[in-house]
């Protein structure tokens, strides 16, 4: 008795945070006063709390002056819109309920997106109602009227015009033409006056190699839909390049087995650094970064010598010696596999090295990819920076040649490589306007800041690849006194119109009458609403041809590069999945989203490979400096399975200073390390790391990489698939009786050979249910909460292992562990097959939490709900907000299914297969989650589950889960002599 | 403390204990805002609108077949008819300044439920339980009361016992899956109020 008291004695001296031991002789406030006197006290008060009980809440509602038509109280609204937290501007249907919008869904009707949308995407919402967005314009830091700051612009602008100084407009890529058009008119006004546009993470080097190849300047439309071989050389295009949306929509879709295919495309990657896209390929081949360009130039000679032997005499070959011998035969068998698919095959590389770009576009003519997988005629509009453009302004900013300086969107002071030249150069200009929506590290230098509306709540109109025009409309008046940033460089041309106005003449004088469906505008322009796009059938092909005569130039000057020196130790920086360049790293959701691949939380790393960090003495956590020139960054080291040895990489998007609560000094900024030659390069060698004293650990959600040789994920080859060798059928006798379901039955299929891992139903999930954030010391102790989380393996060695991706949510169980042993019956089973949660009823043993093998509930430590009146508007009000001390956990999204439900009763109908989506399936880009009623078996769901690739997580516990996996099928069998 | 306050204090608590376990079933109610009359901004009677000049409930609380909730008429709602009707009363002067000035009109809530439950008004009434199954007769109240408990034993007393389906000897309903769908059993599944 006594031992233990001293024990619990013991660890609180131990956890003074001084360091210095409890003072037990001295006497605290509470110590005067009695043990009975304390009882008193907490009766008369609880008394009193009783009888304030009884009084009547008074509660108001507040019903409106004029009833809008279209809203009916308590019924969401949804409008088709576009999604701006990227320039690929995915479809997207925005739920608003009561007023204001609390969801992005993908709109499955748009011809790019179909649908599926990414994290980033969810992440938006939380975005709108960030609570640290600015509320007003400001004039040097001093809040004024729209009138006051629009008179001191017109007013400076004019002097501008006066003298015929220097105006440059910064943006990001803008893809309306109605954007381009009214810069135009406003740019007009001036003698010298020019629109940049600047994009931390640049693809120029694609428009600048299609220059080049074919005399096209743009970034084409890449088809992974049409594609049977796709061979990527370091391009994550699942996770963060160009479109990442609808990469992935077409890659499962040519990958999909759901409905009986017998073939599907193979993927293979050559990489350094484990990406998103690489974890999934059917092939990964590990590279160095010299290595990467040596293997793309070898994998071009081979295809010349086979395929296109008029220009294999342009063709020296690198050094064979320095490509290893794994690599020599990948890319020999790659190069056969690429002749053997003429038109289906597809090569793209992440590189931002216009030369590679080149080699890439005459692999992909020499297998006759244009045309088919590569589209030259709908180009990509996005991502149009010329890298040039704004080295050339900082240039002239430097030199005190710039008048005027108008930023939307951008934020070079952050993220620009040279950001103390960028800073120097901006304080030379007299005049700086700053069109962002934050105080961030940009607008803080700005005299004057016109803060600009967010997406949800503004007009604009975009058209990310050529003839798909979208409408992006407001669902949301402006929350603060903000304005549409083309509507402020309307007034500041003298013209009056709102950006609306604007848009519609545009749209009634150009895309109008391109079009025959609809007689008049009004008709053209609200279908296009409700349907949220426009496809323009004036799009001209264009029959580039391909121009060999740079080949030889390009493959010397590459041959040279690619030669392995002694520092050879390489740096690749790459976009998060969650956080992407950091334009969004205030949003927690983004913050606590766990990379797919590291699982880590709230930070960025150097990521080293697990021989590299042996031989250098590194551990996990260790905080090294890393250096080269004046670029220098502490960050902890990851050791990162599937890494190349002489390659260590690090994210960007981190390091914000002034982004906000949320996402100020997380991690370090590694964009000082981009390089500039032509074209940024996210590369740098003779870089120098220098280990520290100190470590940290890391907020990380999956600690284990293993899965211990238990079937967690199972894969087959797709020979086994298609012979049915794989299949596995178990039947468990069981003490429970089984359970009627007298209507519905809901089950849930998770196809893991479609899902990527990309987590966009982490955050879906989290928007739709109310899922707090909960920090990173909280993550720390494992106590994250998103009912969706997604584990990942690791297999096989450590050097060059197999990722596997599974999203574990509840899998409702029929012999539910965490049922039978819950005291207050808070969770029970439902007449339709559903563990319910009630959180009035929990009193939070988690008795439950601990007799679910799944470990998918979620306890709440803390009050995590808040009172901020600004970012509670994100809260879906058909979820309880869940207070302290209650479990929670996935629902099967309970809400949509009842809101279904109801309706088709009182339609008298009967339910439709795939009229209930949880948030999950809802967005999923890959379309991995199905849902439905098993009762039914004709719905998808049922179908699926019938598929030899079904199977159960944990079978041998009989838990009987509603939800089912489809095992995951690698399409490699011919390389297995490789492994 | 003297020992006289503790003799006090314990006896004290001793009859609240007796009270508690004797009138058990009113302590239980405790939260239950049964007969909860809140004075409102607008003097409006229920008893003359739907009472006495048969005023339809959907036509002011036109959401109630559709939505969850049942919605408080627009202040314009009730112009439809007061731009003629006693125009120069000043209860429809109330009115007539709200819109004038933009200032919309802050109701008391009767009919509270706590925030974890979620409750379907178009259900109940595309199922023909009359407003009045629950709400009392509001065509009699002159200001409206909460008339029934509203607690969870009183929604669950009605789920209970409205099965409109009859079941077979295995328990499942006898009509195919199509027609149970059009006219089914209220559930007594938790989830389908607490989510």
């Amino acid at each position: 008795m006594s031992r233990s008291v001293n024990k619990i004695w013991q660890e609180l001296l131990e956890r003074t945070a001084d360091g210095k031991p409890f003072d037990l002789s001295e006497k605290s406030a509470i110590a005067g006063i009695s043990r009975r006197t304390f009882l008193e006290v907490l009766g008369y008060s609880t008394a009193a709390l009783a009888l304030s009980g009884c009084r009547a809440p008074e509660q108001a509602i507040v019903p409106y002056l004029k009833q809008p038509v279209e809203f009916t109280p308590g019924v969401a609204s949804w409008f088709a819109s576009v999604c701006g937290g990227c320039s690929a501007a995915c479809g997207t249907l925005v739920k608003v309920r009561d007023g204001r919008p609390i969801k992005l869904e993908g709109n499955p009707d748009h011809p790019l997106s179909s649908g599926g949308l990414c994290a980033l995407a969810h992440g938006m919402v939380f975005s709108l109602y960030d609570p640290e967005r600015l509320r007003q314009p400001l004039i040097a830091s001093r809040v004024a009227t729209w009138q006051e700051i629009d008179n001191e612009i017109t007013q400076k602008l004019g002097a501008v015009k006066q003298s015929g100084g220097r105006i440059r407009l910064l943006t990001g890529p803008i893809t309306g033409p109605t954007s381009l058009e009214t810069f135009k008119k406003f740019l007009a006004q001036f003698a010298d006056a020019k629109h940049i546009t600047y994009q931390p993470v640049s693809t120029d080097a694609i428009r600048q190699a299609h220059q080049r190849s074919h005399g096209v300047n743009a970034i084409p439309s890449y088809r992974f839909d049409k594609a049977r071989l796709v061979v990527s050389f370091g391009a994550d295009f699942l996770g963060t390049w160009i479109s990442p949306v609808v990469f992935t929509r077409g890659y499962a879709k040519a990958r999909s087995l759901q409905n009986d295919e017998r073939e599907m495309l193979r993927h293979v990657q050559f990489e350094s650094h484990l990406s998103l896209t690489g974890s999934n390929a059917d092939t990964r081949v590990k590279v160095s970064l010299r290595e990467e360009t040596r293997a793309l130039l070898y994998l071009a000679m081979l295809v010349a010598e086979s395929v296109a032997s008029d220009n294999a005499s342009g063709f020296s070959s690198p050094d064979l010696a320095q490509l290893t011998y794994k690599t020599r035969a990948a890319l020999e068998l790659v190069a056969s596999e690429l002749t053997n698919h003429p038109g289906s095959a597809l090569v793209v590389s992440g590189s931002n090295d216009p030369d590679v770009q080149y080699l890439v576009n005459f692999i992909n003519h020499a297998v006759g990819s244009y045309g088919n997988t590569i589209n030259l005629t709908a180009t990509s509009a996005d991502n149009q920076s010329s890298d040039q453009e704004i080295i050339e302004l900082v240039r002239q900013m430097n030199a005190g040649e710039i008048s005027a300086l108008i930023i939307s969107g951008v934020n070079p002071a952050y993220d620009y490589f040279d950001r103390q030249a960028f800073i120097n150069g901006i304080q030379k200009v007299p005049l700086k306007i700053s069109l962002n929506s934050t105080m961030d590290e940009t607008t803080s230098l700005a005299d004057c800041v016109c803060p600009q509306s967010h997406f949800l709540e503004a007009w604009n109109d975009v058209e990310p690849v050529r003839g798909t025009f979208s409408v992006n409309q407001p669902t949301i008046a402006p929350l603060f006194q903000t304005r549409a940033f083309q509507e402020s460089l309307l007034r500041w041309s003298g013209d009056g119109r709102s950006f609306y106005e604007v848009i519609r003449q545009s749209w009634r004088e150009k895309l109008f009458p391109q079009q025959k469906q609809y007689a008049t505008f009004d008709e053209f322009w609200d279908q296009t609403l409700q349907k949220g796009v426009t496809v323009s059938e004036s799009a001209q092909s264009n029959p580039a041809v391909f121009k060999s005569d740079g080949l030889q130039e390009v493959t010397s000057r590459l041959i040279s590069s690619s030669r392995e020196t002694s520092d050879d130790l390489g740096l690749v920086l790459y976009q998060s999945v969650a956080l992407r360049d950091g334009q969004f790293a205030n949003s927690p959701w983004l913050q606590e989203l766990p990379d797919p691949i590291t699982k880590i939380t709230w930070d960025n790393y150097i990521s080293v490979s697990p021989r590299y960090a042996a031989s250098s003495g590194l551990e996990e956590g260790r905080i090294v400096r890393l250096s080269k020139g004046p670029a220098q960054i502490e960050l902890p080291v990851h050791i990162q399975p599937g890494q190349h040895d002489n390659v260590v990489a690090i994210a960007i998007g981190y390091g914000r200073t002034k982004a906000g609560k949320a996402g100020n000094n997380v991690g370090g900024n590694a964009y000082p390390f981009v390089t500039y030659d032509g074209t940024f390069r996210y590369q740098a060698f003779g870089i120098n790391l220098e280990k520290t004293a100190n470590r940290v650990e890391f907020a990380q959600s999956q600690s284990k990489d293993s899965m211990e040789d238990r079937p967690l994920v199972k894969e087959l080859t797709l020979t086994e698939y298609t012979t049915g060798e794989g299949e596995h059928h178990s039947e468990h006798g069981s003490l429970w009786s089984a359970h009627d379901y007298p209507e519905h039955k809901w089950g849930l299929a998770v196809d893991l050979n479609a899902c990527v891992g990309c987590s966009a139903c982490v955050l879906s999930c989290q928007a739709e249910n109310n899922v707090p954030v909960v920090g990173k010391d909280e993550v720390r102790r494992r106590r994250e909460m998103h009912w969706i989380r997604i584990d990942r393996y690791f297999e096989g060695d450590r050097e060059e292992p197999k990722v596997f991706y599974q999203p574990v949510m509840c899998q409702q169980c029929d012999n539910a562990s965490c049922e039978s042993v819950c005291p207050v019956l808070a969770t029970v089973h439902s007449s339709e097959g559903l563990n319910m949660q009630v959180y009035n009823r929990c009193v939070g043993t988690r008795y439950c939490e601990n007799n679910c093998p799944y470990k998918v509930r979620r306890f709440n430590w803390f009050e995590y709900s808040h009172s901020d009146p600004i970012a509670n508007l994100a809260l879906n009000p058909d979820v309880t907000v869940r207070s302290r001390g209650v479990m929670e956990k996935c629902t099967f999204c309970v809400q949509r299914i009842e809101e279904v439900k109801i309706k088709a009763r009182n339609e008298g109908r009967a339910i439709n297969d795939q009229e209930i989506q949880p948030a999950c399936q809802q967005s999923c880009p890959a379309n991995a989650i199905i849902f439905g009623d098993l009762t039914d078996l004709k719905s998808r769901v049922a179908q699926l589950k019938k598929s030899g690739r079904n199977y159960t997580l944990l079978d041998e516990l009989n838990l009987q889960p509603a939800l089912s996996y489809l095992a995951k099928v690698r399409n490699r069998e011919e390389v297995s002599s490789l492994a | 403390m003297s020992l006289r306050t503790a003799k006090i204090i314990s006896l004290l608590v001793t009859l609240i204990g007796v009270a508690v376990v004797w009138q058990g079933s009113n302590f239980r109610g405790l939260g239950n805002q049964q007969g909860y009359q809140p004075a409102q901004p607008i003097n409006f009677s229920h008893k003359v609108h739907s009472g006495d000049n048969q005023i339809q409930c959907l036509y002011c609380h036109s959401a109630a077949d559709k939505s969850k909730v049942a919605g408080i008429p627009a202040a314009s709602t009730c112009m439809n008819c007061h731009r003629q009707v006693l125009k120069d009363s000043p209860e429809i002067q109330k009115i007539t300044t709200a819109l004038a000035q933009n200032q919309p009109i802050k109701w008391f809530k009767v009919n509270d439920l706590p925030d974890h439950v979620v409750f379907d008004h178009s259900r109940h009434v595309t199922a023909a339980i009359s407003c009045q199954t629950c709400h009392g007769p509001v065509e009699t109240m002159e200001r409206v009361q909460q008339f029934d408990a509203l607690s969870m034993g009183w929604c669950v007393g009605c789920h209970r016992t409205h099965r409109e389906v009859t079941l077979d000897e295995t328990g499942r309903p006898t009509v195919t899956k199509e027609a149970t769908t059009k006219r089914l059993m209220a559930s007594t599944d938790c989830s389908v109020c607490h989510h």
